[in-house]
C-alpha cells in the first residue's frame, strides 16, 4: 500500500520550507467517484491529499500549462513546482524532459508506484454496476476493488474495473522521481503491452477502416483529448482557424488565402484527418497515460492509435519514450542501423 | 390530452409515426447514451441515463450549410441551397432539462430576429419528452435552477413511466397530432391513472438532487465578484477543452467559414458550425490580443453566462441542470460547487 501520510508529510515539508511554488496532487472532488487535480500552494491544504485508485488525471499537463502561463504573467515565482506523478505521469515528465520543454530542476517529482494496482476505468465500472453510482473505490487485500455505491458494495475483480493502459502497464512506478512512495513491483498479474493494439491489428483492414469511420463520424472536436495531453504544447495547432497564421503583421489578404488543412465542420474526414495529425505528432513521444482515451465524451479509443505507433517505435527502432531524459527523442535521432527500406 | 399507452405497444406507435419522418430515441452506444435513428422494426426502450450529447442537435446542428456558392470569372455569382428543407422528425426521449432547454433556445434564436435555419428545423422536430422517476444522472440539479424533473416546458408531448404502462400527455399542436396519428393505440387516462402520475411525480421530487444552497443571491454574488482571484483559482486546473460547452443543452455560439470545394471556378459551402467560449481563439482579435487570454477569463464567461447574464436578459437561468458539464469535465470543474463557492466567497 502506498503511504498516502508519508506523501501528505513530503508535501507539507515542501511548502513550507518554501523549495516548491506549489504541489499538484489529487483531493476529493465534488463532481464524481474521480480524484480532481489540485494545486496546493499552502502547508494547510496538504491534508487534504489523497491518492487512490480514482487518481486518474496526468498532472504532467499542468507543466506544460504552467509555463504558458508563466510566460505572460507579470510577476512571477521562478520556485519549482512539486507533482505527484504515476509510472505514466513520470514518463511524460521524461519526455518533456527530452524534448527540453521544461527543465530538471523546475520540477520536484514526487513519485507514486501503482504497485500491483492501477487505476478505475468509470465506464467500466458503470458497466460492471448496471447503473448504480460508484461513490469510493480502493484495493481490497486480495488486490481486488471494493466498490462502494448509494445503496450498499461490491467486489470486483480488479481486471474487469482497471484501465486498459494500467493492464498492460509494463512499468507502474516512477524511473526518475526525487522522492518515491510504494515499492516498486515489477512483476503484474495482468497482460503485456500493446495487447489491445495487437488483438486490434489483427483484423481486417476493411473492418478497422469501418471501425475508424464510425468512430470518427461521432467526434465532435471538443478536443479535449488534445487539451488533456500533456504532449500536445504546441503554441499554434493546425485545426486552430486564428492562432495558426494571424499576428499583428498580418494581412487581410493573407487571411483570406490561409491554407486550411482541417475545416472547422465536425465531419468524418475533417475529423479523420485531426485525429492522424495528432497521432503522428505523437508517435515515439506517447507514454500511454491513457488521457485522451478517458476524456472523450463520446467514447473514441483513441490509445488505440498511440499504442499502435508505440509499437512501431518499439519494433522498428528498439525505442520506448519516457525512460531516460538523456537519450535523443525517436523523431530527433538517427543511426546507421535504423530501418529505411520505408524511404522511397 | 391525455391517454395511456401499454408499453408494449410504445414500439407499434413509433412504427406508425416512421410512416411520416424519421424516428429517433436514446440508444446505448460504446458505453454511452445517445440520440439515433430507430431502424424499422427495432425495440425501443425508454430506461435510459442522461444521453451525452443534449436534444439541442436536432434544432441547431453542429454543422449546417447556410448555402452553396459557385464563382466564376466574368459571370454572376450562382448560390443555390438558400433555403433549408427539413424532413419530419420525431424524438422521444427527451428528458425535461432537455425540453426546457429549447425554452431558452427558442429566446436566441427566434426571438426579435428570427434565425430561419433554427425555425425551419424547430417547426419541423417534435420533441416527446420522458418524466424522470429517478435522477438520471448523478450530477442532476434540475430544482435548484427552477426546473422539475416532470416540467413540460418546452415538450410538445409528456409521457410518465407508470410501471407498466406510459401516462402520455399531449402539450401543443404537433404533440396532439403524433397521439392522433395512432388514436387507437391509446386508451383514455382514468382519474387513478392521473392520481398515480401525482404521486410519481412527487416521489420524483423526493429523489435527492445536487443543490445551490441560495440560488437568488447568485446573481449578486456573481457581479460582486466579477474580478475576484476566485475565478483564477476555481479554473487554474481548467485544461481549456470545450467539453462543457459542446455538451451543454443551451449553449448556441457558433462560427461560419466559407469551406471552399475548388479554386476555379471557386465552389464551396458557406457552413454554420458550433463554436465554443472556453476555446482560447474564441476572442482572439485580428490584432493578435485576446481579451479572455485565461482560463479564469474564459471559465467566468461560461459561467456568468448560464447564471448571471442570461437571468439580467431573460429573467431566467440559461442552466437547466443536466449535469453534463459536471459529469464530462476531464477534470472535475462542477458548476454547481462553483455557484455555491462565489455566493459563500471562499473556495475551499
Amino acid at each position: 500500500m502506498v503511504p498516502v501520510d508519508d506523501i501528505r508529510a513530503r508535501a507539507r515539508d515542501l511548502l513550507q520550507s518554501g523549495k516548491v511554488r506549489a504541489v499538484l496532487g489529487y483531493r476529493r472532488g465534488t463532481a464524481g467517484l474521480l480524484a480532481e487535480p489540485a494545486f496546493m500552494t499552502t502547508a494547510e491544504e496538504t491534508a487534504a491529499l489523497v491518492l487512490d485508485p480514482t487518481c486518474v488525471e496526468n498532472l504532467a499537463l499542468y507543466l506544460v500549462n504552467e509555463k504558458k502561463r508563466m510566460k505572460h504573467a507579470r510577476q512571477s515565482d521562478r520556485r519549482p513546482l512539486g507533482i505527484v506523478a504515476k509510472g505514466c505521469d513520470s514518463r511524460a515528465i521524461t519526455v518533456l524532459l527530452q524534448e527540453n520543454h521544461i527543465r530538471r530542476d523546475e520540477v520536484v517529482v514526487l513519485g507514486v508506484s501503482c504497485e500491483a494496482g492501477g487505476m478505475v476505468d468509470t465506464r467500466k465500472l458503470n458497466k460492471a454496476l448496471r447503473g448504480k453510482v460508484a461513490t469510493q473505490v480502493r484495493f481490497d487485500s486480495e488486490g481486488d476493488i471494493n466498490v462502494s455505491h448509494l445503496g450498499g458494495s461490491t467486489t470486483l475483480p480488479a481486471r474487469d474495473v482497471l484501465a486498459n493502459r494500467c493492464l498492460e502497464c509494463a512499468r507502474a512506478y516512477p524511473l526518475d522521481a526525487d522522492f518515491l512512495f510504494g515499492e516498486k513491483v515489477e512483476e503484474r498479474p495482468y497482460g503485456p503491452r500493446f495487447t489491445a493494439v495487437a488483438a486490434f491489428a489483427e483484423t481486417s483492414r476493411e473492418e478497422r477502416s469501418a471501425f475508424w469511420d464510425a468512430h470518427f463520424e461521432r467526434c465532435i472536436r471538443c478536443y479535449a483529448c488534445r487539451a488533456v495531453c500533456p504532449m500536445c504544447y504546441c503554441d499554434e495547432c493546425v485545426v486552430d482557424s486564428t492562432s495558426f497564421i494571424v499576428g499583428p503583421t498580418t494581412t487581410a489578404d493573407e487571411k483570406a488565402d490561409r491554407v486550411r488543412w482541417i475545416n472547422r465542420s465536425a465531419t468524418r474526414s475533417e475529423n479523420a484527418m485531426y485525429h492522424m495529425v495528432r497521432a503522428m505528432h505523437l508517435a515515439g513521444r506517447c507514454t500511454d497515460c491513457g488521457e485522451c482515451e478517458r476524456v472523450c465524451p463520446v467514447n473514441i479509443p483513441l490509445r488505440l492509435l498511440n499504442t499502435m505507433l508505440e509499437r512501431e517505435a518499439l519494433e522498428m527502432f528498439q525505442y520506448t519514450p519516457g525512460l531516460d531524459a538523456e537519450q535523443p527523442s525517436l523523431i530527433s535521432s538517427f543511426r546507421d542501423g535504423d530501418p529505411n527500406d520505408f524511404v522511397r | 390530452m391525455d391517454a395511456i399507452l401499454q408499453k408494449e405497444s410504445l414500439g407499434r406507435w413509433i412504427a406508425k409515426l416512421q410512416e411520416r419522418g424519421e424516428v429517433y430515441a436514446p440508444e446505448f452506444v460504446e458505453d454511452a447514451w445517445e440520440f439515433t435513428k430507430v431502424e424499422r422494426g427495432a425495440s425501443v426502450e425508454l430506461d435510459h441515463t442522461n444521453t451525452v450529447l443534449p436534444a439541442k442537435g436536432f434544432v441547431f446542428p453542429q454543422r449546417e450549410v447556410l448555402y452553396r456558392f459557385r464563382i466564376e470569372n466574368g459571370k454572376t455569382p450562382e448560390l443555390t441551397d438558400t433555403e433549408l428543407s427539413v424532413k419530419p422528425m420525431v424524438v422521444f426521449g427527451v428528458r425535461p432539462c432537455d425540453g426546457r432547454a429549447t425554452v431558452r433556445n427558442d429566446r436566441v434564436f427566434t426571438c426579435g430576429v428570427s434565425d430561419p435555419y433554427y425555425q425551419a428545423r424547430r417547426d419541423s422536430v417534435v420533441f416527446i419528452g420522458l418524466a424522470c422517476n429517478a435522477p438520471p444522472s448523478p450530477n442532476c440539479f434540475c430544482v435548484a435552477v427552477g426546473g422539475s424533473p416532470c416540467s413540460e416546458d418546452g415538450l410538445d408531448v409528456l409521457m410518465t413511466d407508470l410501471d407498466g404502462r406510459y401516462h402520455v400527455k399531449a402539450l401543443t399542436d404537433k404533440g396532439r397530432d403524433v397521439v392522433n396519428a395512432a388514436s387507437d393505440l391509446f386508451q383514455a387516462a382514468t382519474a387513478a391513472d392521473r392520481n398515480e402520475v401525482s404521486n410519481a411525480q412527487v416521489a420524483a421530487l423526493e429523489y435527492p438532487q445536487r443543490s445551490i444552497s441560495a440560488m437568488d443571491l447568485v446573481v449578486a454574488a456573481l457581479k460582486r465578484n466579477f474580478e475576484s482571484p476566485l475565478w483564477d483559482q476555481l479554473a487554474r486546473t481548467c485544461i481549456g477543452c470545450g467539453a462543457c460547452t459542446y455538451l451543454c443543452p443551451t449553449c448556441h455560439c457558433f462560427d461560419i467559414n466559407d469551406e471552399v470545394t475548388s479554386k476555379s471556378p471557386l465552389t464551396g459551402a458557406r457552413v454554420r458550425t458550433w463554436d465554443n467560449c472556453q476555446f482560447p481563439d474564441f476572442t482572439m482579435h485580428s490584432s493578435g490580443h485576446n481579451p479572455r487570454e485565461d482560463t479564469g477569463a474564459r471559465l467566468r464567461q461560461r459561467i456568468c453566462h448560464k447564471l448571471l447574464y442570461f437571468v439580467e436578459t431573460h429573467n431566467m437561468q440559461q442552466c437547466t441542470g443536466c449535469g453534463r458539464c459536471i459529469t464530462h469535465c476531464p477534470v472535475g470543474i462542477d458548476i454547481v460547487r462553483i455557484a455555491n463557492v462565489m455566493e459563500e466567497g471562499v473556495w475551499q
